[in-house]
């Protein structure tokens, strides 16, 4: 059995893509005036678009990808602290102070998650880090909800 | 002396003290951010949104080119201190610059990548004063059918002059135009890819791909090559002074490089990296001493750094003039104008003199501030490189969350930008650029209701679009564009 390269992958992922894309088009309702062009034309459009382009990434010969040899792969230490778990970690933080903003409000969200993700990266001096982030993440606040008028999530603390 | 007089009106507005404090802040941002290698003159401008987002038009848009000129400036400082250039329009500088600065003369080259900076944003500014009004003359006669054209053309040459695959380019962006249309149809009302959910129903902001894109993926790209906690080696900077003779060795190759950077970033998709690359080749073969190119001869900065820079003006061109951005930077410029009320185009320089004319003197303006401040504070910028990457990434993640909370108040889209960081690594780790996605979302609303106005005026004839002559022209040059790599690409496997 013949084994895919990366570009027929994804041009498998992409045309399934395309598919419900097109799908979803063809689901648009029509506005009930009639005119030359309603709104699934170009949706349709595009679809079509990107099924031929997928066909064509299918047939195209994988070229080396610049940089892609840079990504450090070497899996030397704990599971945790590989470049891929840094990478998963660090999504997962992100959406963790996603939902965490409005309960504990920003000061506190943000410090936090810059001052522990400077951790998990690697940094010791958690001194210098807690006062960086929080000295930051206090400017930021300041000059959003003082100068700017741009209301943040005050949260647990009472500013 | 109708221009003279317009400057003159736009030297007043720019010269305001709130506006001059804000060219420098964007300079000095600009040139700060553009330093840090991997953040670019988009990531920049996407950062600095928020922030722009309350102010006047004007005094916004002054603030973004300083953004603009210092991320170009600041990324040829990582070039030649570290060999990492920020921006990939500062690459060609890195030949020489870098060399250099082994030689322990990092001062001299970064001062003559600041004269060269200065000079080729000078004569490019006036090129811009002359050209800006005469194209917004014959854009005003542009039809729907036109536009549509035009944008075509903008997509294809980003397209096609970008180093990656031509099929993944595309790609890219139909992704883009896919993004830009969920959401209502504004002409029919009708909900499209909202999947129910009401926070999709004005479409999805463009800060939050922008910002997801590219400053969220490139954090995560930083974290795969390994957190980044391996610092590089930094030279010291040395004396910045420049003797006669060597300014007299460098005025010929800024003069011509800032030209024809100028009318490279005037064309759609080309801009600063072919501008710059441009300037390198045509000196390097013009020079007598060509063969030290590489080496660390000071004509290999002053080239690059003066078409990079005029370049960057030039781009200026046809966002400001046709409303069509010609880069993905000018794309994340366009978009910032929309999101403060403005929308470029050949009227702009009816409706909005003050903002049309107050750029083009804040140009100069920052211009002159690169040199006098922030030439002499560069010793001191450079200390940021000395910053704890793990800190600096740390840092850029909260600069991105507050910006995109701050602007929608929604968490909905914190998680949108999540995934759009994702999205843009993947897009990085599998070569699909990113600038023809992020140029798509801006351009494709416009652009389909450009199709859609174009085909209600001729009664859905789509020959509407052929038989207009510069339609029919610049949909070829598009075709073009497209072919000639194909072609390019067959003739090198032939040979």
């Amino acid at each position: 059995m013949t084994r895919f390269n990366t570009n027929q992958w994804l041009a498998l992922v992409l045309a399934l893509v395309a598919a419900a894309y097109l799908a979803m088009a063809w689901q648009i309702p029509n506005f009930p005036l009639p005119r030359p062009v309603d709104s699934d034309l170009f949706p349709k459009v595009l679809g079509i678009s990107l099924l031929l382009l997928a066909v064509c990434l299918f047939f195209e010969k994988p070229s080396a990808v610049a940089g892609a040899d840079e990504v450090d792969e070497s899996s030397h230490g704990p599971l945790l602290l590989t470049p891929w778990a840094r990478v998963v970690v660090t999504a997962i933080a992100v959406a963790a102070y996603a939902l965490l903003l409005v309960p504990l409000g920003f000061v506190l969200a943000s410090t936090l998650l810059c001052f522990g993700l400077t951790a998990y990266y690697g940094y010791r001096r958690h001194g210098v880090s807690l006062a960086t982030s929080l000295g930051i993440v206090l400017a930021l606040y300041i000059t959003m909800t003082r100068v700017m008028d741009v209301y943040l999530p005050t949260g647990v603390l009472p500013f | 002396m109708d221009a003279f007089n317009n400057l003159m009106y736009g030297f007043g507005i720019a010269l305001e003290p709130m506006n001059i404090a804000y060219v420098f802040a964007g300079v000095f941002a600009g040139t700060i951010i553009g330093m840090l290698p991997g953040l670019g003159p988009i990531s920049a401008l996407a950062l600095m949104i928020p922030i722009t987002f309350a102010m006047e038009p004007s005094s916004g848009l002054i603030l973004m080119a300083g953004v603009y000129y210092g991320a170009i400036f600041g990324g040829s400082t990582s070039s030649i201190l570290l060999n990492a250039p920020g921006v990939a329009g500062t690459v060609a500088t890195s030949f020489d610059g870098y060399p250099l600065a082994k030689q322990g003369l990092a001062g001299k080259a970064l001062a003559i990548a600041a004269y060269s900076s200065f000079v080729g944003g000078t004569i490019s500014i006036v090129f811009l004063m002359l050209v800006a009004p005469l194209l917004s003359k014959v854009a005003v006669s542009f039809g729907p059918a036109e536009y549509f054209a035009l944008m075509v053309l903008g997509l294809t040459a980003v397209v096609s002059l970008s180093d990656k695959s031509l099929v993944k380019g595309l790609i890219a962006a139909v992704i883009g135009v896919m993004i830009s249309i969920i959401g209502i149809d504004l002409q029919t009302g009708t909900e499209r890819f909202t999947f129910g959910s009401a926070h999709l129903l004005d479409g999805i902001d463009f800060l939050v791909v922008a910002l997801g894109i590219f400053a969220l993926a490139e954090v995560f790209y930083m974290l795969l090559r390994g957190g980044g906690g391996k610092e590089a080696p930094r030279n010291a900077i040395g004396s910045l002074k420049l003797s006669r003779s060597e300014v007299k060795q460098i005025a010929g190759p800024v003069s011509r490089s800032s030209v024809l950077g100028f009318f490279t970033g005037v064309l759609p998709g080309a801009g600063a990296t072919i501008g710059s690359f441009l300037g390198y080749s045509m000196e390097k073969r013009i020079a007598k001493d060509g063969d030290t190119f590489g080496k660390g001869n000071i004509k290999g900065v002053a080239a690059p750094e003066a078409a990079n820079n005029a370049a960057c003006t030039g781009s200026f061109v046809p966002l400001l003039t046709l409303g069509v951005p010609g880069s993905g930077t000018t794309a994340v410029l366009l978009g910032a104008l929309l999101v403060m009320g403005v929308t470029p185009g050949p009227m702009m320089l009816e409706q909005r003199p003050d903002v049309f004319w107050g750029v083009i003197a804040s140009m100069y303006i920052g211009n002159i501030f690169l040199l006098v401040l922030n030439l002499p504070l560069i010793p001191l910028i450079a200390k940021i490189l000395d910053l704890p990457r793990p800190l600096l990434l740390s840092l850029i993640l909260i600069f991105c969350m507050v910006g995109v909370y701050g602007m929608s108040f929604s968490i909905f889209d914190l998680l949108l930008l999540l995934g759009f960081g994702l999205l843009g690594l993947g897009m990085r780790l599998f070569g699909f650029p990113a600038a023809p996605l992020i140029l798509a979302l801006i351009l494709g609303n416009i652009m389909e209701e450009s199709m859609r106005r174009a085909l209600q005026i001729s009664g859905g004839d789509w020959m509407t679009f052929i038989d207009k002559p510069i339609s029919l022209s610049l949909l070829l040059i598009a075709l073009l564009s497209l072919a000639l790599p194909l072609l390019k690409k067959r003739r090198k496997k032939v040979m």
